[in-house]
């Protein structure tokens, strides 16, 4: 138990690496998940969120949940980020959670939370209330979730809709992804009738911003978990590598470059710390620094880890690709860490737009 | 807020003002010469009232204090605008020291000067051949009649000029290299063996000096720990900087970046889009620095010695240096102008801060503690002839 965890935190992280790297297995997890076309394992998210009850990590006691908020979803999402398990994880149980939880009404909350919780239900957000065509793409997470969370544009704010999986007219096109492990999916509502969209909470603007960037700490979270696994396999490569008569982990152009690979994952690791610790009602700075941190981190440790185990690292057989794909995946995840970095400047100058 | 953080405060309220007001927020790195006499003056004050070693046992005169407690008070001082502290050496590295391996004798001797903030020390490591190669000591320490008579040269020697002890590291056994074979010194720098040269830096000031031992003296028991212990003192004494004053360090940090902001602001330099995120960059590196502080001393605090503690020295040091360059940037072409012929706060910040990444083992050194000791790659070869073997 290392600060800020506790043991219940070390218990879930034993069952969720445990779980998860007999997943990954070496990579094959990943490489499967790639040959079945999908970017989803529906066994291995019935197997983790239901059996081993990961999915309630965040989700209050009063329904049912483990009630760990934000430090015990870090903790999976570390989990989750090295091993590229490709399932819902991320929109069930972080952002669409968080909306219900935070701004759900209490019908909801007693719907969905529950069932969350259970793992019986996965879920993806859809950032609609922009959307005047009715139709988003990109969507993370939609093409196999049970239940589609949609965000429009109410009186003075943001009301929530959810619309389940299988609602007359709603159209759900899966896209094919450069990172194969992470689902992306086309919404298209414009054929559900507007009896069918289920109002399930409001909340203001501020609201609804604040609400949209406490996940980014579960999202950075995953990088730097991501980002340990390529510096743990640089690290195995490296010292086995033999160049010149010696491990080429013993000269200092690799070390160094594996020194600032320690340095980037440790202070992203921080970042994301102190996001997860800050009280919710105020930690949208620090979510803000996480995230823009730690996708940059995750970004430049992946493909310093290409470039550290030479030619094999650059072939497909080698599992190193998934995490580049997958690090550059997020940096475009919820918006590039400039705007992040941008938004945190207008909060430091004072001059916000 | 503690008790003990808050009877502080009142203190310093109380305390730095009248003839001590000119000190305020002055004696930082690149400013050292500012003040010499008060700031001597100001450690008294400290001392006298009992706020030097409140980190140390009670039954050494200090408070025992806990973790929080010196955590705060190092806040509260750089929160009040507290000057460099000309007594730190003594206080939180040689006095720890004596505590742990020190005889009875030379607690009794040296301690109660530290804590009145009247005797000051300096720190005889670095020689000019040896640098990042600490263990290349030649400075050598002989026992005659009695005492040591010590002939060699130190450098890089910081407030050497302000102190009246130094503690040496020298070779006692002649033939020997390396790690063994050397001794800790307690040595008084006010004898005719000794000269200090003070050396003048980029950034215009002299913090640093060069110190010459020409047949210099001490006792023969002003050693701490045994002919052959040198080594092994000397790291622990560098093990004692638990890195609770780095969280005051970043409240100076901070005091200069809210100082580059609204500059920024003022002359118009916030509008551009490139200097905003450099701005947002160095306002996140700044958090990240302080979360970073704390694990390693909540771990620390639960007896635990956890790996991300090795990226600290880099990481301050590496920041200090951008937020220096990034001031300059700031200011723009009046970066290059002096302000009544002298550096203003920024151009000393944007000078000093180049030394940051050298001093108290470079970021190569850094780099290669770190691949070796968190990420346990194999070893650099080593002084005294030993290769180790990768």
């Amino acid at each position: 138990m290392t600060y800020p965890f506790t043991d219940d935190h070390d218990m879930i992280r034993d069952a969720a690496r445990g779980f998860l790297q007999a997943w990954y297995d070496g990579g094959k997890g990943p490489e499967r998940v790639y040959q079945s076309g999908t970017a989803f394992d529906g066994a291995a998210w019935q197997s983790f969120a239901k059996e081993l009850g990961m999915a309630g990590i965040a989700i209050s006691e009063e329904h049912e949940g483990a009630g760990l908020g934000d430090l015990g979803r870090v903790v999976v999402m570390e989990e989750l980020g090295a091993s590229l398990c490709a399932i819902p994880f991320l929109t069930t149980c972080g952002i669409v959670t968080d909306i219900i939880q935070t701004a759900g009404e209490a019908t909801a909350k007693n719907r969905y939370l529950k069932k969350i919780a259970a793992g019986e239900l996965s879920a993806a957000y859809c950032d609609g209330h922009d959307a005047a065509a009715k139709v988003v793409s990109h969507v993370v997470h939609a093409a196999e979730a049970d239940l589609i969370v949609l965000s429009g544009r109410g009186e003075g704010g943001i009301d929530y809709f959810a619309i389940p999986k299988g609602t007359a007219g709603l159209k759900i096109t899966p896209e094919k992804t450069m990172d194969p492990t992470r689902s992306f999916a086309a919404v298209d509502w414009n054929d559900v009738a507007k009896g069918n969209l289920i109002p399930i909470g409001y909340g203001s603007e501020d609201q609804h911003e604040k609400l949209i960037t406490q996940s980014f700490t579960a999202l950075a979270a995953e990088c730097v978990g991501g980002a340990q696994k390529c510096l743990d396999m640089t690290l195995e490569y490296a010292g086995q590598r033999v160049q010149f008569g010696r491990p080429i982990a013993s000269f200092q152009a690799i070390k160094h470059r594996c020194a600032d690979m320690f340095i980037l994952i440790e202070a992203a690791r921080s970042a994301v710390y102190a996001a997860a610790m800050a009280a919710p009602e105020d930690n949208t700075e620090a979510a803000l620094i996480a995230k823009a941190y730690a996708t940059d981190a995750f970004f430049k440790v992946a493909g310093d880890a290409i470039q550290m185990h030479g030619g094999i690292g650059f072939t497909w057989d080698y599992p190193l690709h998934f995490f580049f794909k997958r690090a550059r995946a997020n940096r475009s995840m919820f918006g590039s860490s400039e705007r992040d970095y941008d938004r945190l400047a207008g909060h430091i100058f004072g001059d916000a737009a | 807020m503690s008790a003990l953080r808050e009877e502080f405060s009142k203190w310093m309220s109380d305390n730095l003002c009248g003839d001590y007001e000119c000190l305020r927020g002055r004696a930082t790195p690149g400013d050292e010469d500012a003040f010499p006499g008060m700031r001597l003056k100001w450690e008294r004050e400290m001392g006298e009232a009992g706020w030097i070693g409140v980190s140390w046992p009670k039954e050494y005169g200090g408070r025992g204090a806990s973790l929080d407690d010196i955590v705060g008070f190092n806040e509260e001082y750089a929160a009040h605008g507290g000057p460099g502290r000309a007594g730190h050496i003594g206080e939180t590295l040689l006095a720890p020291t004596i505590i742990a391996f020190g005889t009875e004798e030379q607690k009794a001797k040296y301690l109660p000067g530290i804590k009145a903030g009247t005797e000051f020390w300096c720190q005889g490591y670095s020689e000019p051949n040896a640098g990042s190669d600490l263990s290349n000591i030649k400075t050598k320490a002989q026992l005659k009649n009695d005492q040591w008579i010590i002939e060699g040269q130190k450098i890089w020697t910081s407030l050497a000029m302000d102190s009246d002890y130094i503690f040496v590291i020298a070779r006692a056994e002649e033939g020997s290299v390396g790690r063994h074979g050397l001794v800790f010194l307690l040595v008084k720098l006010d004898q005719p063996g000794i000269e200090i040269r003070p050396i003048k830096q980029m950034s215009g000031t002299a913090e640093f000096n060069e110190v010459f031992f020409g047949g210099a003296v001490c006792g023969e028991k002003d050693i701490i720990g045994g002919v052959g212990e040198g080594w092994k003192i000397a790291m622990a004494l560098l093990g004692f900087e638990r890195g609770a004053s780095t969280l005051g360090q970043q409240m100076t940090f901070a005091d200069e970046f809210r100082q580059i902001v609204e500059l920024a602001k003022k002359n118009g330099a916030s509008r551009d889009p490139l200097i905003r995120q450099r701005i947002a960059k160095a306002y996140a590196g700044l958090k990240i620095m302080r979360f970073t502080a704390l694990r390693t001393l909540e771990a620390a605090e639960t007896g635990e010695l956890t790996k991300e503690g090795y990226i600290s020295k880099i990481y301050w040091a590496s920041w200090h240096r951008d937020l220096g360059e990034l001031a300059m940037d700031v200011m723009g072409v009046s970066a290059e102008i002096l302000e009544e012929g002298e550096y203003n706060k920024l151009q000393k910040l944007f000078l000093f801060s180049r030394s940051d990444t050298i001093y108290g083992g470079t970021n190569q050194i850094q780099r290669n503690i770190i691949a070796e000791r968190a990420l346990g790659m194999p070893k650099e070869p080593r002084g005294g002839g030993t290769v180790i073997k990768g």
